[in-house]
């Protein structure tokens, strides 16, 4: 970190993975034959399929990333993350849909709910830590899934059918501009990876690792280190609810799983494929996540599952740093990894 | 002996754990720019008190008054704000950061620039030169850039002192600053609470068990015994006090020696 690097050379990494993103419908499209003026028309067919995946990905990574700030960089394993993005993915079905709301009167009840869902977090935060919080949490999340699973709610929320038919505004339909959509989702990404990357390099982020590391050090020298932890919860889950929200617009049902704890635990596994507290181990990971799961389900069906989950087993159990964390490592030591995750989860109270 | 301002201040302080007392009704007066040990044997209440005086515990009755404010039950993030610092007798420090980072988190914490989440932290130069005189200060330069887990034992104890140290403190309190370091190290680390105590005229009270250590720095010492002060006064008058003999000092510790 020397002051005199500019924007440039100290994003280098992402804005290389920003531009090959860009490219890459394009070298695919030349790859089934088709120009680049018909993948811009989105009427390529590999391209357009590929895109669709790309932004599945972009989706989960920036998930996976409002997950690590608060497991990896603050210490907090929440398990009630994907209420979040639930919230937002919901609240954009519902505003777009039942109530018709204009897009950008959307966009700020979904900003305003992550607020008030972060100070709700809030609330137990100085009161329960490491793993109470994580259960406190849970149950937090748990009551936002059982009123979207609940059949009162149907109509809104569509129960367990999920939320269907939600109008997306025309300029980002994902289905006739989804190079577009493409485009916005990576640029969030990359935005948010900057944005996370500059907070853990400033003086509330170092704050934020100082909590993670220890807690009650971090009180004695003076931070209120309750409303750091605040702070790491309100960026995160307008994070979180940006990705919902983007959810919500490309997907054409919103699945009540995105409520539940399996959700969650996808951004904690994303996380720990990439490398806990890397931020870029979030990008890696959810690269890794989605691409598994797809190529294992085309070829096993709904038994991939077995298979998934058994890979992530051996994964964390051998690369317990997970990929970034790994290749940051002089050398890999397996039980300091486990010793070192088992403390994170455990968190130091 | 010149009549000194109080710098801190206890009235009829207690903390009890179930039944038992750890520190019962002490009262202390405690002036500015002494260095002031507490000794006594073993569960006499010495880390409790510590703990009392620094926020750490809140009393179960009683006061603590710093520069004749009442600051019981104050949150503990606010002591060094106020100019009180503490150190622990169990290393407390940020193992997996740099000794560098472990001093400079301790300078930044006095900044007010700690909520500007998009500033980079090396750009706040207070912060980066503080932290680079307190580094050389502790005589840890070499060391600057390794994890503070990997430090040895005697360094740990340096750092400690030295995130103490980096908030500029008025009101040192070290609980056992030379715990479990080599004997060779002690007088190193004396030297320098001496020397900040003294080129800064600051408070520093001492919680300590090497006797020759604390009959050489102490400018008066305080013995404490089953949660009460047994004996108060200068280095000469504990000595040959006839109680704390019979007490603590009994075959430890003699003047003649």
């Amino acid at each position: 970190m020397t002051t005199n690097s500019n924007f440039l050379t100290r994003n280098r990494g992402i804005l290389i993975f920003f531009v090959v993103m860009l490219l890459a419908p394009f070298l695919i499209g030349l790859l089934e034959g088709s120009s680049p003026a018909v993948v811009l028309a989105n009427e390529g067919g590999l391209s357009k399929f590929l895109e669709g995946l790309g932004i599945e990905i972009f989706i989960l990574a920036i998930f996976a990333l409002s997950f690590d700030l608060l497991f990896g960089i603050t210490g907090l394993l929440s398990f009630g993350h994907a209420m979040f993005f639930a919230v937002a993915a919901y609240l954009t079905g519902i505003a777009l849909k039942t109530l018709q709301l204009p897009f950008w009167q959307v966009t700020l009840l979904v900003l305003l709910a992550a607020i008030v869902q972060a100070l709700l977090f809030s609330i137990v935060l100085p009161r329960v830590k490491g793993i109470t919080f994580t259960l406190v949490s849970l149950g937090l999340a748990s009551v936002f899934h059982i009123i979207v699973m609940s059949s009162d709610m149907i109509n809104l929320t569509g129960a367990d059918v999920g939320l269907q038919g939600v109008p997306t505004p025309a300029f980002i339909n994902p289905a006739s501009e989804r190079f577009r959509f493409y485009v916005i989702a990576l640029i969030f990404l990359v935005a948010t990876y900057i944005f996370y990357r500059r907070f853990v390099a400033s003086p509330t982020g170092r704050v934020c690792v100082a909590i993670r590391e220890n807690e009650d050090r971090a009180k004695m020298l003076g931070y209120s280190t309750t409303t750091f932890k605040v702070v790491a919860m309100i960026i995160s889950s307008i994070t979180a609810s940006i990705a919902g929200m983007l959810h919500a617009l490309y997907q054409p049902i919103i699945s009540p799983t995105v409520a539940d704890l399996g959700f969650t635990v996808t951004a904690l596994l994303i996380v720990l494929i990439g490398g806990v507290g890397t931020l870029s181990g979030a990008i890696v990971g959810a690269f890794g996540f989605r691409l598994l799961d797809f190529t294992l389900r085309r070829f096993l069906g709904e038994s991939a599952s077995f298979v998934t989950g058994s890979v992530y087993v051996i994964f964390v159990l051998f690369v317990p740093y997970g990929i970034i964390g790994t290749l940051r490592l002089e050398k890999l030591s397996t039980r300091a990894g486990w010793k070192e995750l088992f403390s994170r989860i455990r968190g130091n109270a | 002996m010149t009549a000194r301002e109080t710098i801190i201040e206890t009235q009829n302080l207690s903390k009890h754990f179930g039944g038992l007392a750890a520190v019962d009704d002490v009262s202390i007066k405690i002036e500015t720019g002494t260095l002031h040990a507490i000794i006594g044997p073993n569960g006499a209440g010495k880390t409790t008190f510590f703990n009392l005086l620094s926020g750490n515990l809140k009393p179960t009755t009683g006061k603590v008054f710093y520069k004749g404010q009442d600051i019981t039950g104050k949150p503990i993030y606010r002591m060094i704000h106020m100019g009180i610092g503490r150190s622990f007798q169990i290393t407390n420090i940020f193992p997996n950061l740099t000794v560098h980072e472990n001093i400079r988190l301790a300078s930044q914490a006095m900044e007010d620039k700690n909520f500007r989440f998009l500033m980079d932290t090396t750009k706040m130069q207070t912060v980066e030169e503080r932290t680079a005189i307190v580094i050389e200060k502790v005589g840890l330069s070499r060391q600057a850039d390794i994890p503070a887990r990997v430090l040895p034992h005697g360094d740990q104890r340096k750092l400690e002192l030295g995130i103490i140290l980096a908030p500029d403190p008025e009101l040192l309190l070290l609980d056992e600053p030379t715990a479990g370091m080599a004997t060779d190290q002690v007088p190193e680390l004396i030297t320098l609470i001496q020397e900040v105590q003294q080129s800064d005229d600051k408070t520093v009270i001492l919680v300590e068990h090497n006797m020759n250590v604390v009959m050489k720095v102490s400018d008066r010492i305080t013995v404490m015994h089953q949660g009460k002060i047994l004996a108060e006064g200068t280095p000469a008058e504990i000595a040959a006090n006839h109680e704390v003999q019979t007490a603590y000092l009994g075959g430890l510790y003699d003047l003649n020696t």
